[in-house]
């Protein structure tokens, strides 16, 4: 039985959230407060972490980080806004997905459904970037010197399909349907968000990308 | 009616009375002048005259034989031509004499002993003709003046007038130009303020620097209309968003509790199941006019929250029109892309263009059964994106209407179930224009409406 912690301050949401999802099959641990949720958090950990982003005291972009820090569980954050800046700082605190207010439920659904189907795909071939040895069966990434670098399993699974595509380029459409497994509904800001996150982690220079690279209206490639 | 520009009808009005003014001035003193150098030129003629006449009538006395070569010793000491005639035939002339220059009705009067001036005009040149007579030999004296000196002055004055004239009415065509200038330029400011505000730089104010008392006030006024305008704007737009952003929550448990209504939809009786249907229905729309107004609330926030990004335009119609479809659960429709399109790319927000391809499906779905095709062209360095329809199509006379705020067609009211919120295609075109692009409504293939946005390719690079 998958386990959902929802962080939301209004408890009519909070409650219909949770009705829906149990209705779905789901166990559902609920927090009113970034605090009580990572408490939770922490003593029972969940399969997947929706988190609203106006919370009382710690934020929900604050709770996002406290939670990353230990767990690369999917976290979808709740937005009332969807300006891009709102939802770049979203993504960059740790966050896998995002969706705004009003959402629709059903959206909200498929997207949890979507997180909980991913699975890291051990049966890639590991290969290296440079100084870095990416290992999938193993799920990490090692440095020469054997420093292990973290990645988020969106991250990591960003990654090896990039490598499996032999240096051809990836559209951000195509992107979204792999490695978060939509459909339709995405944001391609969740790509390029999650890009510049992994650059920032294997990139020497990320500001000045050699192996995950921008291809001009089309995409991105990793080149090996 | 509409007048011609004010500066030119000023310009024209002072360079016009100027001149009148000047030529009238310049003509008195032509005239003037002319009158009093020809009589002063005549009575010095005349005078002389008399004394040449004088000395003509002693020498006929004395010394007859003389006669020629004082004739020519006058016209050497004074430039005039003297004649003398007696009984009907010249009897001597000066050398530089012509008998022609003296008419014959003037040696008649003279003949009958009358001493007379005629001012006649020989070939182009005024000569001036004094005829004395001397009866006691019946002879007559004639005189022929040259008034060619006279003439230079006048001809010297006349220029140097119709200079002044000229010269007076450019000074008063300049005038009128600083006049106009000075007096135009307060309301060339505000036109200048207005265009900017009208285009959304509301920080505009008119400054005043040493204003005069009439635009000092003309400036207060209008700087305090103007801040009463943006007042009013800012109100209006923080309703708005306040409003959507208060909605949001109560809308969101509605939508949620509704579908978990729909996880239980077999244990509802048929009429609580064909209630929870419409509920269903009507929150959906509910909650597009809940987006739609805090899109508009974002729109009018200005272009500050534009994200713009420079993006392959194919690959933007092709997901931003998935992603748009499944928003709105309908099958995604057929994208047509010109065989010779290639690769272009434009500069959008790419939540806001998708945006834009929601409501335009949105919009196919509700007044026709839906996008039939997205056709992506080139078309003179512009990306042309045709969203075509089956549909009836839009009424001529409403193919600018649909964009504005809040407008509901006729089609709008013949489909009384299918509710719009009059919101969704003025944010098309608001955010089409906002990427420098264009929104027109034509005639689709299929005989629907056809939203044609116009695009400018981007050269820049990505990110």
């Amino acid at each position: 039985m998958p386990r959902i912690l929802i962080v939301e301050d209004d408890d009519h949401i909070r409650t219909a959230l949770r009705l829906m999802f149990e209705g779905e099959g789901f166990t559902i641990d609920d927090a009113p407060s970034g605090e009580v949720g990572v408490a939770l958090f922490s003593r029972m950990a969940a399969d997947v972490v929706i988190i609203d982003v106006m919370l009382p005291g710690m934020t929900g972009f604050q709770t996002c980080q406290t939670i990353r820090t230990t767990s690369d569980v999917p976290i979808v954050i709740v937005s009332a806004r969807d300006e891009t800046a709102d939802v770049v700082l979203g993504l960059e605190s740790g966050a896998d997905d995002y969706v705004t207010k009003p959402f629709v439920p059903e959206e909200l659904l498929a997207r949890v459904k979507a997180h909980l189907r991913r699975r890291p795909d051990k049966s890639a071939r590991a290969f290296k970037l440079g100084s870095l040895q990416v290992i999938p069966d193993e799920g990490i990434v090692r440095h020469d010197n054997g420093d292990e670098l973290h990645l988020t399993s969106t991250e990591f699974r960003l990654l090896i399909d990039l490598a499996s595509m032999d240096g051809k380029v990836l559209s951000r459409e195509d992107l979204l349907e792999r490695v978060w497994g939509y459909d339709y509904f995405g944001d391609s800001r969740l790509v390029d968000v999650h890009i510049r996150r992994l650059r920032m982690k294997i990139e020497p220079d990320a500001g000045n990308p050699t192996y995950l690279v921008t291809v001009r209206g089309a995409g991105y490639k990793l080149v090996l | 009616m509409r007048r011609r520009s004010l500066r030119l009808r000023l310009l024209v009005n002072f360079g016009l009375g100027s001149l009148l003014l000047s030529s009238l001035f310049a003509s008195l003193t032509y005239f003037g002048v002319q009158h009093v150098l020809v009589v002063n030129q005549q009575q010095t003629d005349l005078r002389q005259s008399y004394v040449n006449a004088a000395l003509i009538r002693s020498t006929l006395y004395t010394s007859p034989p003389q006669l020629g070569n004082l004739l020519n010793s006058i016209e050497r000491a004074t430039d005039s031509n003297v004649l003398v005639h007696t009984h009907h035939q010249w009897l001597s002339k000066s050398n530089g004499a012509a008998t022609a220059d003296v008419a014959k009705s003037i040696i008649t009067l003279v003949g009958k002993g009358k001493i007379t001036q005629q001012t006649l005009n020989v070939q182009g040149h005024l000569i001036f003709v004094v005829g004395v007579p001397i009866p006691a030999v019946e002879t007559q004296v004639f005189e022929v003046f040259q008034l060619q000196r006279l003439e230079h002055t006048l001809r010297i004055l006349l220029s140097v007038l119709a200079f002044g004239a000229l010269l007076t009415s450019l000074i008063g065509m300049g005038g009128g130009l600083w006049v106009t200038r000075r007096a135009l330029r307060p309301l060339e400011e505000v036109s200048a303020a207005a265009a900017l505000i009208a285009d959304g730089e509301l920080t505009t104010r008119l400054t005043v620097a040493k204003a005069d008392e009439e635009v000092q006030k003309l400036t207060d006024s209008f700087n305090t209309m103007v801040n009463r305008l943006v007042e009013r704007i800012e109100r209006d737009a923080r309703f708005a968003s306040n409003v959507s952003h208060e909605l949001r929550s109560p809308l969101t448990t509605l939508t949620t509790t509704t579908s978990v209504l729909q996880q239980h939809r077999s244990e509802l009786s048929p009429a609580g199941q064909e209630s929870l249907d419409l509920l269903t229905a009507d929150l959906s729309i509910f909650r597009s006019l809940v987006e739609d107004l805090l899109e508009m609330a974002r729109s009018d926030a200005g272009a500050t929250t534009h994200v713009i990004e420079t993006v392959s335009a194919v690959e933007l119609v092709r997901q931003s029109a998935r992603s748009a479809a499944s928003r709105i659960r309908v099958a995604v429709p057929p994208i047509e892309v010109a065989s010779d399109v290639g690769h272009p790319l434009v500069s959008v927000d790419r939540r806001r263009f998708e945006r834009v391809m929601t409501n335009l499906i949105t919009n196919a779905q509700r007044y026709a059964s839906g996008v039939t095709a997205v056709r992506i062209a080139l078309s003179d360095e512009h990306l042309v994106i045709n969203v075509d329809d089956a549909g009836p199509g839009v009424a001529p006379d409403e193919h600018e209407a649909i964009f504005q705020r809040f407008f509901r067609g006729r089609a709008a009211h013949d489909r009384g179930l299918a509710r719009g919120t009059g919101l969704g295609l003025s944010l098309v075109r608001e955010h089409v224009e906002a990427f420098g692009g264009t929104i027109t409504t034509h005639s689709s293939p299929e005989g629907g409406a056809r939203f044609q946005i116009i695009l400018p390719l981007s050269q820049g690079g990505e990110e």
